[in-house]
């Protein structure tokens, strides 16, 4: 099997299985717990949240764990139930649905743009506005570009475990010393009373191994070579294929491309490429059991046809130029079929 | 892990989806029809074109392109087959659910992806009546 899904999903990383079979063994006990077990538990969380305050440039105390990039979304936004929301029309659904039910008129405003946009990688300029507060998932930027919540003047930040070969389940909040903050799930002193839960103990030292693996440089090197070459001979080999990610450096995640294939249909192609063990995603509305297509492509590029046509290949540090071999050797005809049997013109 | 084993489509799909019957493959000019029909279109995501060739009442030959998913794909492949040597009206008594059967279920949610076909093949046969008259 080909896997060009990590933006979906990075497979766990061996190194994280082995932590936390351990964990479950060893770390068993209710972190919150004042005996040895619990204490020994609770310094494996902390040492996971110290991590991953020094990958951020944020202070330990202002990292708090959720259940995953959702849940820390929904946080921030129901932290400024009825204040000003704005967002970019790029946001995972977990941030515009939220933003749609609870936004009001209210001040200060918030401010929610991600980093880099999971469907393109495309990567945004965040607004900076003097007296509103910013808030930016990062749940695709961790790990495969560097990051530092000051440097970005963030006061809220998301993170998730199992894009970076961490497990599902597992996510991360930035919050900045003296920002606003209400905590979603009420009802114990867990997260100094910002969240309310028994201690994912396992989970989060599963995010603490694959936090201590990752490495943008790999992904700014080698991962990008992948994805560039991929881009290039699809322009190249495949009539009727257009980008809709910008491969200037600085532009976009190294990670992600997304191209779309004129008169082929998103699904189709997916499935013709998981019926050739390749594993890749697509905008189009059939794929995700809706009728519309993706809202991101639809925002950027406004044509429907274009999100509907439009497969993702999301590359991890495991991927070789083999891969992006194999890829050409089925593509390429796959979409030359498709286009043929096609009631559109290419 | 989905190691294969197991598709989201049953066999059939499968078979259907990766080997469609009937299709037509590139210029609609190589098949010799009476009468088209089309449904759908790109914004939607879905679109189909169906092709009938009719002699002494019945559909003597069929073909077809789609703008469409694997669902899409399969079912048309399968009603394709169907229709294939029945009189017209026999044809359009092909229902949605006698696809689903023909291909062992599809899932729920791609049901609409597989009338589409359907409602091409009953645009072919209107068109084709009306082009009698």
């Amino acid at each position: 099997m080909i896997y060009l899904d990590y933006a979906a999903t990075a497979p766990l990383e061996p190194e994280v299985l082995e932590a936390m079979h351990e964990a479950e063994k060893r770390f068993f006990a209710n972190a919150s717990a004042l005996h040895t077990p619990g204490h020994l538990a609770m310094n494996q969380i902390e040492e996971t949240r110290e991590l991953l305050a020094s990958i951020i440039n944020a202070a330990p105390q202002e990292i708090i764990f959720t259940s995953g990039a959702s849940e820390a979304n929904n946080t921030v936004i129901r932290t400024f139930e009825g204040h000003e929301i704005e967002t970019s029309p790029l946001e995972h659904h977990s941030i515009l649905e939220t933003t749609k039910k609870y936004a009001g008129d209210k001040r200060p405003k918030l401010y929610s743009y991600m980093l880099a946009n999971n469907e393109t990688g495309d990567i945004l300029d965040l607004p900076h506005e003097k007296g509103a507060f910013l808030h930016s998932d990062l749940t695709q930027a961790l790990g495969k570009i560097p990051i530092d919540v000051h440097k970005l003047d963030l006061d809220y930040a998301t993170f998730s475990a199992h894009k970076i070969g961490g497990p599902i389940g597992v996510g991360a909040l930035y919050v900045k010393e003296g920002a606003p903050f209400e905590p979603l799930i009420i009802g114990g002193n867990q997260e100094k009373k910002r969240r309310g839960g028994t201690y994912n103990t396992v989970g989060i030292i599963g995010f603490k191994a694959a936090l201590s693996k990752i490495n943008p440089k790999v992904y700014d090197t080698k991962v990008r070579e992948l994805r560039d070459s991929l881009a290039h001979r699809i322009l190249k080999e495949i009539p009727g294929s257009s980008l809709n990610t910008n491969l200037e450096r600085g532009k976009s995640l190294p990670n992600i491309l997304n191209a779309s294939f004129r008169a082929a249909e998103g699904e189709s192609i997916q499935l013709y490429l998981d019926a050739e063990g390749i594993i890749v995603s697509t905008g189009s509305a059939c794929a995700a059991g809706d009728i519309k297509p993706s809202h991101v492509l639809m925002a950027k590029t406004g044509d429907a046809e274009v999100a509907h046509s439009s497969i993702r290949f999301s590359f991890g540090p495991d991927n070789t130029m083999k891969d992006v071999e194999k890829v050409m050797a089925v593509l390429p005809g796959i979409i030359e079929r498709l286009q043929k049997i096609s009631t559109i013109e290419v | 892990m989905n190691e294969g084993e197991d598709w989201i489509y049953t066999e059939t799909v499968k078979d259907h989806f990766l080997h469609p019957r009937n299709f037509l493959m590139g210029d609609e000019s190589k098949f010799d029809y009476d009468a088209v029909g089309q449904v759908g279109n790109p914004v939607c995501g879905d679109q189909m074109r169906m092709y009938i060739k009719v002699k002494d009442g019945k559909i003597s030959d069929i073909a077809w392109k789609t703008y469409g998913c694997a669902s899409a794909i399969a079912s048309t492949s399968a009603l394709s087959e169907l229709a294939k040597g029945k009189t017209l009206d026999a044809a359009l008594e092909i229902s949605a659910k006698d696809i689903d059967d023909y291909l062992g279920n599809l899932p729920k949610h791609k049901f609409h992806c597989s009338i589409l076909g359907h409602d091409a093949l009953k645009e072919a046969v209107k068109n084709y009546r009306k082009a009698l008259k």
